[in-house]
Order: C-alpha cells, then structure tokens, then sequence
C-alpha cells in the first residue's frame, strides 16, 4: 500500500530575495556613480592644471620681458653716455681712438633703441614713450655730432660752448626723464605680472589640492560602500547556510515524521486485518456448522413427512431427496444462503490476505545488489513459458541494463507485470509482448509492451488503486498486482505508468535508478 | 502406568474455542478440556499462585495456545512454561491467526512442539485439528523426572 502523504517545507520568502536583489542593485549603481565622479574630477583637476600652469607660463614670460625693456633702457642711457665721454675725448684730444668709441656707441644706441622699440610694441604708454626717447636719444646724438664736427674743425673753443650750452642739459634731463618714466611702467607691470603668476600658481595648487581631496574622498567611500556590500554578501551567504542547514533538518524531521506515520499506518493495516480474521474463522466455522445442522435438519423432515424410513443418503446435496417440494424449496433457499455467505467469506480471506502480504512486504528491508536484468526477466520469462504458449503469445526479450537494486522485489515487478500482459491478451489474436530498456540521465527505462486487450484512458489511474481492476472481470484476480508492483517500484525510488488505448495494446513503463542506495530506502510500500 | 492427559486451551475468542473443542471430539479424542479464555487465569492456573509450576509436576499436560491474548502475549507464556522445571517437558501446540513466518520461528525457537495457522476455510481448520487430535493419541506425553 501507498500512504502518500504531502510534504510541505518552509522556503525563505520571495519578497524578502526581491528586497536582497534591489538592494545590490542600487549599491552597484552606486559605486559607478561613485567611480564615475571619480574620474571626472581626475579630469577637472587635470583640465585646470593645464589652464593655471599654462597661464603660470605667460606671466612669467611677461615677468621676463618687462626685465628685458628695463634692461634694454639702461643699455641705451649707458651706451649714450659712452658715446658722450668718447665725443668729450675726442674733443679735448682729437685722437682718432675717441671718435672709433664714439661711433661704435653710436651704433649700438641705434640698435638697442630700435629693440626697444620692438618690445614695447605691446603697450601703448611704453611704445609713446619710447619713441619719445627715441627723439630726445636723436636729438642728443645731433649734438654730439655737432661737439665732433667742431672738433674735426679745429675749433675746441665752440665745441665746449656747445657742451656748456643749456640744450645740452635739457636734452640730458628729458632722456632721464623719459627714462625713468619708462622704469617706473615697467616696475608697475613687474609688480602687477608677479602677482598674477603667484594667483595663478596659487590656483594650481588649490585646485590640485581639493581636488586630490575630493578624490581621496570618494575612494574612501567607495571603500566604505564596498566593505558594506561585501559584509551584506557574507551575512546573506550566512543566512543561506543557515537556511540550507535549516532545510535539511526540516527534511529530515519530516521524513522521520512521515516514515513514524508510515509505520504506524502498517502496524494499524497488519493488527486490523489480523484481527478481522479472526472473527471471520469463526463465522466460517459455524456456518459450516450450520451447513452441517442442515442437513441434519431436512433429514429429519424427510424422515417425518415418509413414515416408511428411505435409505439415508449421507451426501448434503442429496439429502433433499424425500422431500416434498415445499421442503425441497426451503432446503434450497437455505443452500443458496450459505453458498453467499460462504463466498463472500472467501472472498473476504482473500481481500484480508493480499493486506496482510502488502504490508508484509513493506516491512521487508532492501538489500541492493547489481542485477542484470535481462537475466532477471529471461528466468520470470522461463517461468511463465508454459502459460504463454497456452496464449498463444511469444515473449521478446531485448537487451536490459544491469542496475543496482533489490533482487526480489525487481522480481516481483517484471512477474507481476508480464503475468498481467499474458492475462489480458486479446481473444483470438497471437500475443506479442517486448521488455525493452535504456539508461538515460543515471535512470534505467524499462518498457513492458503487449498488443492485449488495453486500457480505457480513463481507467490509467484506477489500475494503480488496491482492489481496482478495469475493462471485463473474466479473468481471475484480487486487483492487487498493480498496486504491489508501483509500491515496490516507489520503494525503489523509480516511477510507474502506463500509456495504452483500448483494444491497441499497453505499455508499462517502469523507471528505475540505476544505482539504489540503502540510505534512500523510505518505508512507503 | 500414566494418567490421562489434560488438554488446557488458552483462547481468547470462545467460538474458535468451541469450534477446536468440537473438531478435537470428533476426531475421538475424549481427554479433559480445560478452557481458559485470557492469559492471566492460564498462567495462575499453570503456575500455581507462587509461580513454581509445582502443583502440575506430575501431571501429564498438553497446552492449546493462542498468541493474540488480551492481557499478555501467547510468546510469554510459552517461554515462561519452557523454562519451567515442572513444566518445561509439557507439549505446546500453538494455534494462532498469524502466519508471519518470523513469529513461527520464534515460537519454534522457544520451544514450541507444533505451531498451526487456523485457517478460514473450514474444512482445512477442521482438519488441522483432527490431525491435531491423531497427533494427541501418538503423542507420549512424557512424565515429569520424579
């Protein structure tokens, strides 16, 4: 017998998974924002270094170049004076040396004046005043031309006057004006330059600075948030663990549960239907008693209603002879009573007998051992060769796996369902009936087909039932073989059934692990 | 020369009681039948009320035995008359409803003398019994070592 009984086990919610997963989501968003903002300050800060260092640059070329005009001034006021004190030299001594002097300075005022010039193209103020000392430089190089022409003439006398004149000292006193009003812009622009390039510098390095802050911040969160998920990942692995360990135990309560009930269910099946017989012996034996009483009885009639004694007639059946025929209905009536009483009885033996033999067998242990089946079902083929040539019915063995199981009750299963095969042949037509088999997947799949009578569709699960039977009851049978063979398979840890249409043959598939173990052995026969 | 012996019958259920009674006599068997319908009154009646079995040491006894008593087992009583000195050459026939074999060897492995399965179909129980009761006439009950 089959006592299914459904097993029910705590799984963790599912809302409480979804609310897990939406929440590593979000982190992992998290932490590509996070990276993501990263690596846009990393490129500010790099953007705006190129910016401060670039401008940095300028200033401090235009730092330099302010130096350079200042240098450049002081170049062209020494070299006037040199040009002076030469065109003095040659005045008072003629020698040829002073006017060489002279020229060259002369020369070079040229020059440096004309670079002057170029350099403070870029400022309006300086680029005035230098060509206003460009004039006052001209006009004071006419005069010394004039110092050198009176010299070259002789006339020392002029020259000094012309030295002494009070153009000469005004001329002097413009150039330095000029000049140094043009020192004065420059060490404007220097000190105005020097500051900016200190800003500019001093914007580098802030903007580095907080930069590399914010920078280290963000590292320092995303740390944070990366230790945060992966303590989250831990404890949810713990959880899980937990709830695996958990999960077992409950299967292994509840299978203790329902292996207690299993037994339970046997023992209640084996004393009930032990203790029904007993009563049934007794009703058995005193209807024999009564059947017996009868036949005293109605002799005994017979004897009163014909004086004149018969022979006695010491058959039960024939003790109705010498009755009158009121009698002999009465007797017959009594017969047909105890005929149902009596079958029913044997039926009732049967019926109590197949429970107890179930519940035998689903108390038998397993015992696994490797079995090649082909061998198996040849030897129950070789048993039943004599009733399937009485059916006219040829039995195919193809090739079988070997498996690991329990031999007996393989035994059972292959009997009982070609000994099924065989008893539901069609009439007048030759049986044939195949056991086929495959592995497949650590499974073996083992079909038993005939071309017999088949099944209703609606009877495939009835057949499985204790006492149920289908299609014409004309062949003897307790409707207990089906019910035994898929107990036995279950046990076995395999599964049963059937695929078959009415009047085109049935296949019983009968699937088997390949390899049993003892451990799975569940007391569910 | 020995005395007849006495047929006690332990069983619970009065109308297989009855039923074995009536096979037992019409299979001419005429000696004493001591019925007892539980165990506790069997084992008194066995034992005496110390519990010796002495009362019995040298009478010539054949015990009927039901395993499925109401009170207690058949199996202990069985084992507890196979133990005792006085008893323990007395024949035990045990006839029960159960057909499991492992119970049948237990009782043949307590010393059980015949162990018989009543059947429901009646003529077969009637039989075992007569054969039962041909069983009695050849037995020799073997007297208690005085």
């Amino acid at each position: 017998m089959d006592f299914a009984i459904s097993t029910y086990v705590d799984f963790p919610q599912h809302d409480e998974l979804q609310v897990t997963a939406s929440a590593a989501r979000r982190r992992e968003l998290i932490q590509v924002l996070l990276l993501t903002a990263g690596f846009l300050v990393l490129v500010a800060i790099s953007a705006a270094s190129i910016v401060f260092v670039d401008r940095a640059r300028d200033d401090s070329s235009l730092v330099v170049h302010t130096v350079e005009v200042e240098n450049q001034i002081a170049a062209v006021l020494l070299d006037l004076r040199r040009a002076e004190s030469a065109g003095r030299g040659y005045l008072l001594t003629s020698e040829p040396r002073f006017l060489a002097q002279h020229d060259t300075a002369l020369a070079n005022i040229h020059a440096n004046i004309r670079r002057l010039r170029e350099l403070t193209l870029d400022n309006p103020v300086q680029t005035r005043n230098s060509d206003a000392l460009q004039a006052a430089v001209e006009t004071r190089l006419n005069e010394f031309r004039e110092t050198i022409a009176s010299a070259e003439r002789k006339d020392q006398q002029g020259g000094i006057a012309q030295l002494r004149a009070a153009t000469a000292e005004d001329t002097v006193k413009r150039i330095t004006e000029i000049s140094n009003a043009m020192r004065r812009e420059e060490d404007r622009l220097f000190a105005a330059r020097t500051v900016s390039a200190d800003r500019s510098q001093q914007w580098a390095s802030t903007v580095t600075i907080a930069g590399s802050g914010l920078v280290v911040a963000l590292a320092a969160l995303s740390i944070f948030l990366v230790r945060r998920s992966s303590r989250a990942r831990d404890d949810a692995e713990a959880q899980l663990r937990d709830s695996n360990l958990n999960l077992e135990n409950t299967v292994t309560e509840r299978t203790a549960d329902l292996r207690e009930a299993n037994e339970e269910v046997q023992r209640f099946a084996y004393i009930v239907s032990h203790d029904l017989r007993s009563p049934l012996v007794n009703i058995m034996g005193f209807t024999s008693e009564l059947e017996e009483l009868r036949g005293d009885i109605f002799k005994r009639i017979a004897s009163l209603s014909h004086p004149a004694p018969l022979p006695q007639p010491s058959d039960v059946e024939a003790a109705t002879a010498g009755l009158t025929e009121q009698d002999a209905k009465l007797s017959d009536d009594f017969n047909e009573a105890l005929g149902f009483i009596k079958s029913s009885i044997g039926k009732m033996d049967r019926l109590i007998s197949a429970i107890l033999h179930l519940t035998r067998e689903g108390r038998r242990e397993f015992q696994p051992v490797p079995i090649d089946l082909r061998e198996l079902v040849e030897g129950i083929v070789a048993t039943v060769a004599h009733q399937a040539a009485e059916a006219d019915a040829q039995i195919r063995v193809q090739p079988l796996p070997t498996i690991v199981s329990d031999r007996l009750a393989l035994e059972q299963i292959f009997s009982n369902l070609i000994d099924n095969a065989l008893k539901y042949l069609r009439n007048g037509v030759a049986g044939d009936i195949a056991i086929s088999g495959e592995t497949k997947l650590g499974f073996a799949i083992i079909e038993v087909t005939d071309n017999g009578r088949g099944i209703d569709a609606k009877d495939h699960q009835r057949i499985f039932d204790l006492f149920r039977r289908a299609g014409p009851q004309d062949r003897p049978g307790q409707g207990i073989g089906l019910a035994h063979v898929r107990a036995l398979v279950r046990r076995l840890g395999g599964t049963l059934s059937v695929s078959s249409e009415l009047d085109a043959g049935s296949t019983f598939t009968v699937t088997l692990p390949v390899k049993w173990a003892l451990g799975r052995q569940g007391k569910t026969a | 020369m020995s005395k007849p012996v006495t047929i006690i019958m332990i069983e619970d259920d009065e109308g297989h009681a009855r039923l074995i009674e009536r096979n037992i006599r019409r299979s001419g068997v005429n000696n004493d039948i001591r019925p007892f319908t539980n165990g506790t009154d069997a084992v008194r009646y066995l034992f005496g009320t110390d519990g010796s079995g002495l009362a019995h040491k040298d009478e010539a006894l054949l015990i009927l035995l039901d395993l499925n008593l109401p009170d207690m087992s058949g199996i202990d009583i069985l084992r507890r008359v196979k133990e005792n000195v006085h008893l323990k050459a007395t024949p035990v026939v045990v006839l029960t409803t159960t057909d499991d074999a492992q119970e049948i060897k237990r009782c043949y492995d307590l010393g059980c003398n015949v162990y018989i399965t009543k059947p429901v179909n009646y003529e077969s129980f009637a039989n075992a019994i007569r054969q039962l009761g041909l069983f009695f006439s050849v037995i020799q009950v073997p007297q208690a070592e005085t």
